[in-house]
């Protein structure tokens, strides 16, 4: 057993490692512009993360977590744009008070479940635009905050950015930026989903009786699920600022929070390894559907949908589900070969 | 137990920071071949305000007609536009699609204030022309040093607001005033117009409301509105929301003198308004040529419009809006020629800094416009207009819009 179970992490480093050299090398065969759409798809990557570990692996339904991103791009723009602060560290803030705001609101959640914990999340995400424009003097109101030029911010939205001794174009600067980032994110979630933590989400997330009487400690946990996956989700929210160059209230939509949910529903609940198919069904499908489907007033919207239905028919655990019919069978063939 | 192997991580770590060598962005006047010329921008195509995005469609219609008859110094014009649903955030990202992927010559004819404000910054520190600004904010002009890549082209609001103020002064000078706005510099600029224009007058403003660009409707604010008592309103708002403040007043059974803001005083907007809403005795101002007025019937700028229309739009041409881009457009043109047949992205901005077009087809006729590098305001002039029935009449002369 244990070398079975020590097989498979070798085979997912491996992935991980193919995974990392790939998205290093990348840019090389992207258009510059490009780049910058692939740096959106970390940014995704990153929220699908946080959001699989509340939804997927805790079993709490979040449709709020585009307000979490909100807050986190929010954090971070007004850092730089206001305050002149370097955005680097912004980012980690970002996180931060994010997370905090998750863990605020995973006290008052705890009393609510499925359906209702979903519209309480939305509820957020709803609401936040108004709070947004309410306190405008804080947040600039519906005029946004323009971060393009800051003296603090890298590449200031234009310019060529020496890193390492490298000079990359800001769209370049924003992929590496985004991409190191969600790689060491992805690491944290692994080792945290792989061990007690991970253990305790899920024995929640398939019964909380269950989990009350072997022990755990129910409401610490559930909030603690609520903040860490807000912590991702504002970091990703800061890189969104950051890609954007500009946040105002529609930059982070109600249904930027349903593409969160749709892209952690298409990566597989419950799983770490289908999310980059998430994150590049958030960025390209919306686009695609319109490109090459139909330019008609709704049609977009239409084949999004069919595709969307079809994706969870076809693959009910999503991608991750499907790389596992795959995978599953070849790793136990390598298993016993060995 | 899974622990992680910090060999293979630190490995792959690295991995990420290999050395990577990066393709220099060497662009000295992109979009420009000897054979055509490509400019893009952003408009409304979906969402709220999506009637502005008909612009585009007529403005892609002149370059269309200009390109079958020759082009501009034997290079045809591709104009390239995109919707960005009105959304600030999606005009900067498709703003720099259309910059860095489709490498074009300039940016022509974006919609919204907001919008604009949101990618002028960027525009201007790559030097890329903003160019004929679909949007009548004052900021193109007053902030012309810091933004020199950036030209307005339709009056100002502040001038559109000063305009309703003198008539409100002049015709009814006991007039009880309430005003709808969109709260964004927009709406805001036309109400500090409409207070400057109304002078010692402003204090008969007795309610003022605003909505947002994201709002869904904008009844309560209505309701709030006929509360006050007014006897006359203003409709600062754009798209349906101006459509909806007309069908809101007439449900409340509220019998004001209506002004509504030109950009959304489109014929066919007005017409959509009256299917159930009170739309008679409006007014408004005009500057383009209005294509469901017969008096235009026999204009050969209206022939040459509607012949656009059918040949290469494909749409029906009673639509004021698809006239305003191919005026845009016209100018477009104008400056293109003017710019001489090394065209380079300065020389563009010399030509729309020193323009004096006095013979825009699609512009009522006596309006001139004239720019200099110093006097950022291409056209200047408006006339008022009046809604009865179901179509404008303009009254008055042409008067010129101040700049406040």
């Amino acid at each position: 057993m244990t070398r079975q179970r020590s097989t498979v992490l070798g085979v997912e480093l491996a992935l991980f490692a193919a995974a990392v050299g790939v998205l290093a090398i990348l840019p090389h065969w992207l258009s510059d512009f490009r780049a910058s759409e692939v740096a959106y798809v970390g940014v995704y990557f990153i929220a699908i993360i946080g959001l699989n570990i509340l939804t997927g692996y805790t079993g709490q339904i979040s449709l709020g977590h585009g307000a979490f991103m909100a807050i986190g791009g929010y954090t971070t723009a007004i850092l730089v744009g206001h305050h002149s602060m370097r955005d680097l560290w912004t980012i980690p803030l970002a996180g931060l008070v994010a997370g905090a705001a998750g863990l605020l609101f995973g006290v008052p959640a705890l009393r609510l479940s499925g359906l209702y914990l979903a519209l309480a999340t939305f509820a957020i995400a709803v609401s936040l635009p108004a709070v947004l424009k309410k306190f405008d003097h804080f947040t600039g109101g519906t005029q946004g905050i323009q971060l393009f030029g800051r003296p603090n911010y890298t590449g200031k939205g234009y310019q060529n950015v020496h890193v390492l001794g490298q000079t990359l174009t800001f769209n370049n600067w924003l992929y590496y930026l985004t991409w190191t980032i969600a790689a060491v994110l992805f690491l944290v979630a692994w080792a945290l989903l792989g061990g007690r933590a991970g253990r305790t989400f899920r024995a929640i997330r398939d019964s909380e009786i269950a989990a009350t009487s072997s022990g755990v400690n129910l409401p610490m946990y559930k909030t603690l699920a609520f903040g860490i996956s807000a912590f991702y989700a504002g970091v990703a929210g800061s890189l969104f600022a950051l890609a954007t160059t500009f946040v105002n209230p529609d930059t982070f939509p109600i249904v930027l929070s349903l593409y969160l949910l749709i892209g952690a529903v298409v990566s597989g609940l419950g799983s770490l390894w289908g999310i980059a198919l998430g994150a590049l069904f958030i960025q390209y499908l919306p686009f695609l559907s319109s490109k090459y489907i139909s330019k008609a007033p709704g049609a977009p919207s239409v084949a999004y949908g069919v595709i969307l239905v079809l994706v969870v028919v076809l693959l009910p655990l999503g991608a991750a589900g499907l790389l596992k019919r795959i995978g599953v069978p070849l790793t136990n063939r390598l298993f016993k070969r060995s | 137990m899974v622990t992680l192997r910090s060999p293979l991580l630190l490995a792959a770590l690295l991995a990420l920071a290999l050395p990577l060598c990066v393709q220099a962005s060497s662009a000295a006047d992109p979009g420009v071949t000897s054979t055509s010329i490509l400019i893009g921008g952003t408009v409304p195509l979906s969402g709220e305000a999506a009637s502005g995005g008909l612009t585009a469609k007529g403005a892609a219609g002149y370059f269309a007609y200009v390109n079958a008859h020759g082009g501009v110094f034997k290079r045809k014009i591709n104009y390239k536009y995109v919707d960005d649903e009105y959304d600030p955030s999606k005009t900067i990202q498709a703003t720099r699609q259309l910059v860095q992927q489709d490498h074009v010559f300039a940016i022509f004819n974006p919609l919204g204030t907001a919008q604009n404000i949101a990618i002028r910054p960027y525009l201007n520190s790559l030097g890329v022309p903003q160019v004929f600004v679909a949007s009548g904010w004052g900021g193109w002009a007053r902030q012309y040093k810091q933004y020199p890549d950036t030209l307005g082209f339709i009056p100002t609001y502040t001038g559109e607001g000063i305009i309703y103020g003198r008539y409100i002064k002049q015709k009814t000078p006991k007039a009880k005033i309430a005003i709808l706005y969109q709260d964004d510099d927009y709406g805001r600029e036309l109400v500090s117009g409409l207070k400057k224009g109304l002078g010692s007058k402003a204090r008969q403003i007795v309610s003022q409301q605003s909505y947002d660009p994201t709002a869904t409707d904008v009844q309560s604010q209505i309701a709030r509105l006929k509360a006050s008592g007014a006897n006359t309103l203003m409709i600062f708002a754009f798209g349906k929301f101006a459509i909806q403040s007309f069908v809101f007043v007439k449900k409340l059974g509220w019998k004001p003198q209506i002004f509504v803001n030109a950009v959304a005083a489109a014929t066919s907007v007005m017409l959509l308004a009256k299917t159930s809403g009170q739309t008679e005795g409006t007014i408004s101002i005009v500057f383009f040529k209005d294509p469901s007025d017969p008096k235009w019937a026999k204009d050969p700028g209206m022939k040459l419009y509607k012949m656009i229309m059918s040949k290469y739009v494909h749409a029906d041409y009673k639509n004021g809006y698809y006239g305003a881009g191919m005026a845009s457009a016209f100018a477009m043109v104008a400056a293109l020629k003017k710019a001489g047949k090394n065209l380079t992205r300065k020389g563009l901005l010399r030509a729309v800094t020193h323009l004096d077009i006095r013979n825009n087809p699609f512009a009522l006729p006596g309006i001139r416009i004239k720019t200099s590098p110093t006097d950022r305001y291409p056209i200047e002039q408006a006339q008022l207009q009046r809604w009865h029935g179901s179509r404008w009449y303009s009254f008055g002369k042409l008067v010129s819009a101040p700049r406040g």
